[in-house]
C-alpha cells in the first residue's frame, strides 16, 4: 500500500520517481464511471504531458496520494467526456452560470454537465496558441479574453464531444462569453438561453417590494429569485424533453449531493486557510474549487477523491506539517489565475494564500434543502460573485482584511478581458486598507522575469 | 479538404475511439529527416538538437502526424556495451557485440542520460517536444528486449542459443527488459511517447515458435509496464509477421504496425482488438514514381480507413533514407485526398 511521503511541492519528474512506489492495485482502484476498461486514471503528470499538457513539466504539485488522484482525475476530462457518450450518457453543455444548471442536470439519468467555457484554461496548461489562433481564425477579435478559446473548441470537437442539449447565460453575465457563445450558436450549435438577473440592491423607501438576502446579508428584491426559478424551470422542461423523464425528487438528490460535494470543499478550504503551516498548495486548492462547478463529469468519484483530500489535509494540519514555511504571507487572490504557474510562483516567492475569490462564489453556497428545489437553487444563486457590484463581490476578501487575516492581495486580470479588467480597478478602490498587487495574465508562456520580480517586491514589502 | 485537428489532437481521439477528421499519417521517418534538412546522416544520430531539427523540418515539409525520434535499433545494445562505428553517411554499423567481450552479468543496465547515444534521443525529445509538443506527438522508438538480445551477442550464435541455451537467452532478454524500462522513464519524463519496435522479432528473422518463447512475453511486459503510465502504446515488427498475427493482441499493445503482411488479413485478425498502422512497401517508396505511389497509396487508406478500432496510414517500415522527396509527398497527400472521415 503507498504511504504518503513527507508533504512537499515536487516536479513532475519526482512524481515519476515516487509513481513508481504506486502498486498495479492501487493503480486499478480508481476509475471513473466505475469503468475497469477505460476509466482508470491514476497517473504520474508526465502522461498528460507526453499527450501535450506541456506545463507540466514546470508545475510543481502536492506529492501526497490524494494530489495525485486529483490531477489524474481531472486531466481525464477530456476522454471521460468522450466515453460517456460512448457509453450511451448524454452530455450537457452548461456555460456562463458557472454551478447552478448543472445540478439541474443531474437529476436525470446518465446525464453529464460541463463547462465547454473552462477551455478557457487550455491555452495556459498546454502552453498553446493552437486554440487561440483558431479562434482569431474563426472571427474572434483578440482584444476578447482567452474564453475564445472555447470558440476553437466547439470547431474541433477534439476536447468534447458535441452536447446533446446546451445552456448558456446572458444578462448579468460577462459580455466577453456571451459574444463566443453567440458565435458558437452561428456555427449552428443550437443555445438555450437563460436570463441571469443583476443583483442590484433593494430599494428601502420602495418597502412594499419583497425583498430577500444573500448569505453575506445584501437584500435585494425578491422578485429577481422569481424570475430565476421561472428559469430554471424553463431549463427543467427542456431536460424533461430531451431524457423523456422528470423526477422533482431526484432533483432534491441531486441538490443534497452537490452540497456534499460543497461541504467538503468549504471543510478542506477551512482547514487550508486556518492551519499554522498551509497543508495544501494554492494549485490545487484552486482546482478543487472549481470542482463545485460540475464534479469534473463524474460527482460520485469526484466525492470519493474530496473526502481523500479532506482526509490527507485534516492529517497534516493535525500534525502541524505542510508544503509551505510557517513565515509564508498571507495573501488574498481574487479572480482566477488562468496561468497556474501564476500560484505556483507566488508560494515559491514566499507567498501563501488564504482567501480567494474566483467568480464561482454561487458554487460554493450550500443550496437550501427544505425548502422547494428550484427557489432553493435561485436563491444560492443569488450569491453569485458575477451578478452584483464589485463591493459585494469583496465583501469576504474585504473581511479577512480587517481582521488581520491577510497581508496583501492578489488580483490577476486577463489580457483581453473587457469584464473583470475592468473590475479590476474598483477592486483595488474598494480594498484600499491593504496592499494590492494587480497582475496582467500574459498569454500563455508570457510570464517574464519582470513579472517575478515585481511578485518579490510585492511579498519582501509586505513582509 | 483542409485540416480541421492538429496532428496531436488527432492521435487524442484516435486512441479513445473517436474517429478523428482524418486518419492519421504516420510514415516511419526516421533518419530520412536528415536528407530532408540536408544534414550528414551522423550528424543525425549522434546530436540530439540536430536530429529534432531534422525531425522538425520533415514535418514542416511532409505535414505528416508525428516526429520519430529515432536512428537505428542498436542504440540500447551499444549503452550495454555493443560496439559501433559511425559512416559519415549512413547509419551505424555493429563492430563487436557486448556478449562477445563480457558475459552477461556483467552487463549494466546502461544510465540514459549519459551511455552512450541515450542522451541523444532524450536531448531530441526535449528539443522537439519544445518546438512543437502542443501540436504534434513526439513518437520515441523503444528496442524490444529480444531485440537488445540479439545486439548484445553474435546474431548467430544468438539463434542457435535460441534453440540450446533458453535460460542463458533469457536472462539477456531479461537484462536488456530491464533496461528499455530504464529508457522508457527517461523518454516519458521528456515527453516522448515509447512505441516498441522489435525488427528482429520478425517471422522474417525468427520462428514463430521462438517468437512466442521470447520475444512476445518480454513485449508484453514492457507493454504492461507503460499501461501503468495509461499510455497507449505502439508495438512495430517489421518484415512478414503473417505467422504470428494470431499472436500479436497477446502483447496487449493497443495499436500494432505491419510490415510485409496482407493489410486484408491483418484488418480480419487484429482489427477487433487493436487499431491497426500500415503498411505500404517502403522500397516502393524508394524506387517507384509519384503517380503509382498516389494510386497504391489510395487502395491501402481505402480498405483500412474503416477498420474496427481505427487505422493509422504508414509505411510498413522505415522511410529510406534517400527516398525521394516527391516520392513521400505523394504518399502522404495520397492520404490527404481520401483519408477523411468527417465529411
Ligand atoms: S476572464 Fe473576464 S472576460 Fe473572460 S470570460 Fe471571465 S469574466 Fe469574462
Amino acid at each position: 500500500m503507498y504511504q504518503d511521503l513527507t508533504p512537499e511541492k515536487i516536479g513532475l519528474k519526482e512524481w515519476s520517481k515516487q509513481f513508481r512506489m504506486v502498486g498495479d492495485s492501487e493503480i486499478k482502484e480508481f476509475k471513473y464511471y466505475n469503468n475497469d476498461e477505460w476509466g482508470i486514471y491514476l497517473s504520474p503528470p508526465a502522461t498528460f504531458m507526453v499527450y501535450g499538457t506541456r506545463q507540466l513539466k514546470k508545475l510543481k504539485f502536492d506529492n501526497s496520494l490524494a494530489a495525485l488522484r486529483l490531477w489524474g482525475f481531472t486531466f481525464n476530462e477530456s476522454e471521460r467526456l468522450f466515453r460517456a457518450r460512448q457509453s450511451g450518457k448524454r452530455i450537457i453543455a452548461a456555460m456562463g452560470d458557472l454551478g447552478t444548471v448543472p445540478v439541474i442536470a443531474m437529476a436525470f439519468p446518465d446525464c453529464i454537465p460541463f463547462y465547454p467555457d473552462c477551455t478557457w484554461w487550455t491555452p495556459f496548461f498546454n502552453e498553446s496558441t493552437v486554440l487561440l489562433d483558431k479562434a482569431s481564425e474563426l472571427g474572434t477579435p483578440e482584444a476578447s479574453c482567452f474564453v475564445r478559446s472555447t470558440l476553437a473548441a466547439f470547431h474541433k470537437m477534439a476536447y468534447f464531444p458535441k452536447p446533446d442539449i446546451m445552456f448558456a447565460s446572458t444578462g448579468a453575465s460577462c459580455d466577453d462569453y456571451s459574444c463566443i457563445m453567440q458565435m458558437a450558436e452561428e456555427m449552428g450549435y443550437e443555445l438555450n438561453w437563460l436570463e441571469i438577473p443583476f443583483r442590484r440592491q433593494h430599494r428601502s423607501f420602495h418597502m412594499s417590494e419583497e425583498h430577500a438576502v444573500t448569505d453575506s446579508g445584501f437584500k435585494y428584491p425578491k422578485r429577481f429569485e422569481t424570475y430565476l426559478v421561472n428559469e430554471y424551470k424553463r431549463v427543467w422542461r427542456k431536460m424533461e424533453a430531451l431524457t423523456g423523464t422528470g423526477d422533482l425528487k431526484k432533483l432534491n438528490a441531486s441538490i443534497e449531493k452537490n452540497n456534499r460535494v460543497r461541504r467538503l470543499v468549504n471543510d478542506i478550504k477551512d482547514l487550508t486557510q486556518t492551519a499554522d503551516v498551509a497543508p495544501f498548495p494554492a494549485l490545487e486548492m484552486m482546482v478543487i474549487e472549481f470542482g463545485n462547478l460540475y464534479g469534473y463529469a463524474d460527482i460520485d468519484e469526484w466525492l470519493d477523491i474530496l473526502k481523500m483530500i479532506k482526509d490527507t489535509v485534516a492529517d497534516r494540519v493535525e500534525k502541524g506539517i505542510g508544503i509551505l514555511p510557517s513565515d509564508a504571507v498571507p495573501l488574498a487572490w481574487v479572480t482566477p489565475t488562468a496561468d497556474p504557474l501564476l500560484l505556483n510562483i507566488v508560494e515559491d516567492l514566499g507567498g501563501r494564500v488564504v482567501a480567494t475569490e474566483y467568480v464561482i462564489n454561487q458554487a460554493l453556497t450550500i443550496i437550501e434543502e427544505d425548502i422547494e428545489p428550484f427557489q432553493a437553487l435561485a436563491r444560492s444563486f443569488m450569491n453569485a460573485s458575477l451578478i452584483g457590484s464589485t463591493e459585494e463581490r469583496v465583501r469576504q476578501i474585504a473581511g479577512s482584511v480587517d481582521s488581520g487575516k491577510i497581508a496583501g492581495v492578489i488580483i490577476t486580470n486577463m489580457l483581453g478581458c473587457s469584464h473583470c479588467a475592468m473590475e479590476t480597478r474598483l477592486i483595488e478602490e474598494k480594498l484600499k486598507n491593504v496592499p494590492v498587487l494587480a497582475i496582467d495574465v500574459p498569454a500563455p508562456l508570457g510570464i517574464t522575469e519582470q513579472l517575478k520580480t515585481r511578485i518579490t517586491a510585492f511579498i519582501e514589502m509586505l513582509r | 479538404m483542409n485540416d480541421i485537428l492538429t496532428s496531436r489532437e488527432r492521435f487524442g481521439l484516435l486512441v479513445i475511439d473517436e474517429k478523428p477528421d482524418r486518419c492519421n499519417i504516420m510514415p516511419l521517418i526516421t533518419s530520412h529527416a536528415a536528407t530532408v534538412k540536408g544534414m550528414k546522416v551522423r550528424d543525425y544520430y549522434t546530436n540530439g538538437e540536430n536530429m529534432a531539427r531534422a525531425q522538425i523540418a520533415a514535418i514542416d515539409k511532409y505535414e505528416h502526424d508525428a516526429i520519430s525520434i529515432f536512428s537505428e535499433v542498436g542504440i540500447i545494445a551499444e549503452a550495454m556495451g555493443s560496439e559501433f562505428e559511425y559512416p559519415e553517411n549512413d547509419l551505424p554499423i555493429q563492430r563487436t557485440p557486448a556478449l562477445e567481450k563480457k558475459d552477461i552479468e556483467e552487463i549494466k543496465i546502461p544510465s540514459p542520460t549519459c551511455d552512450a547515444r541515450l542522451p541523444v534521443y532524450l536531448e531530441a525529445i526535449e528539443y522537439a517536444y519544445d518546438a512543437l509538443g502542443d501540436r504534434v506527438p513526439i513518437l520515441t522508438y523503444i528496442p524490444a528486449p529480444f531485440t537488445t538480445a540479439m545486439m548484445l551477442s553474435d546474431p548467430n550464435k544468438f539463434l542457435i542459443q535460441t534453440i540450446k541455451e533458453s535460460s542463458r537467452v533469457e536472462s539477456i532478454v531479461d537484462r536488456s527488459l530491464a533496461a528499455a524500462i530504464e529508457l522508457c522513464y527517461h523518454v516519458i519524463d521528456a515527453g516522448g511517447l515509447p512505441i516498441i519496435v522489435d525488427p528482429l522479432a520478425s517471422s522474417s528473422v525468427v520462428s514463430p515458435k521462438t517468437y512466442r518463447q521470447y520475444a512476445l512475453p518480454s513485449e508484453r511486459k514492457l507493454v504492461d509496464f507503460l499501461h501503468r503510465y495509461d499510455l497507449d502504446v505502439i508495438l512495430h515488427i517489421c518484415g512478414d509477421t503473417s505467422p504470428i498475427l494470431d499472436v500479436l493482441p497477446q502483447t496487449h499493445a493497443d495499436l500494432i504496425s505491419i510490415d510485409r503482411v496482407n493489410m486484408q488479413q491483418a484488418i480480419d485478425k487484429l482489427s477487433s482488438a487493436v487499431r491497426i498502422i500500415g503498411n505500404y512497401d517502403t522500397s516502393r517508396l524508394a524506387f517507384s514514381t509519384p503517380d503509382d505511389i498516389k494510386a497504391e497509396v489510395r487502395n491501402m487508406v481505402e480498405g483500412a480507413l474503416h477498420a474496427k478500432q481505427g487505422y493509422i496510414a504508414a509505411t510498413g517500415c522505415e522511410v529510406p533514407i534517400k527516398a525521394p522527396e516527391e516520392n513521400v509527398m505523394a504518399f502522404v497527400d495520397s492520404v490527404k485526398e481520401v483519408g477523411w472521415y468527417w465529411v
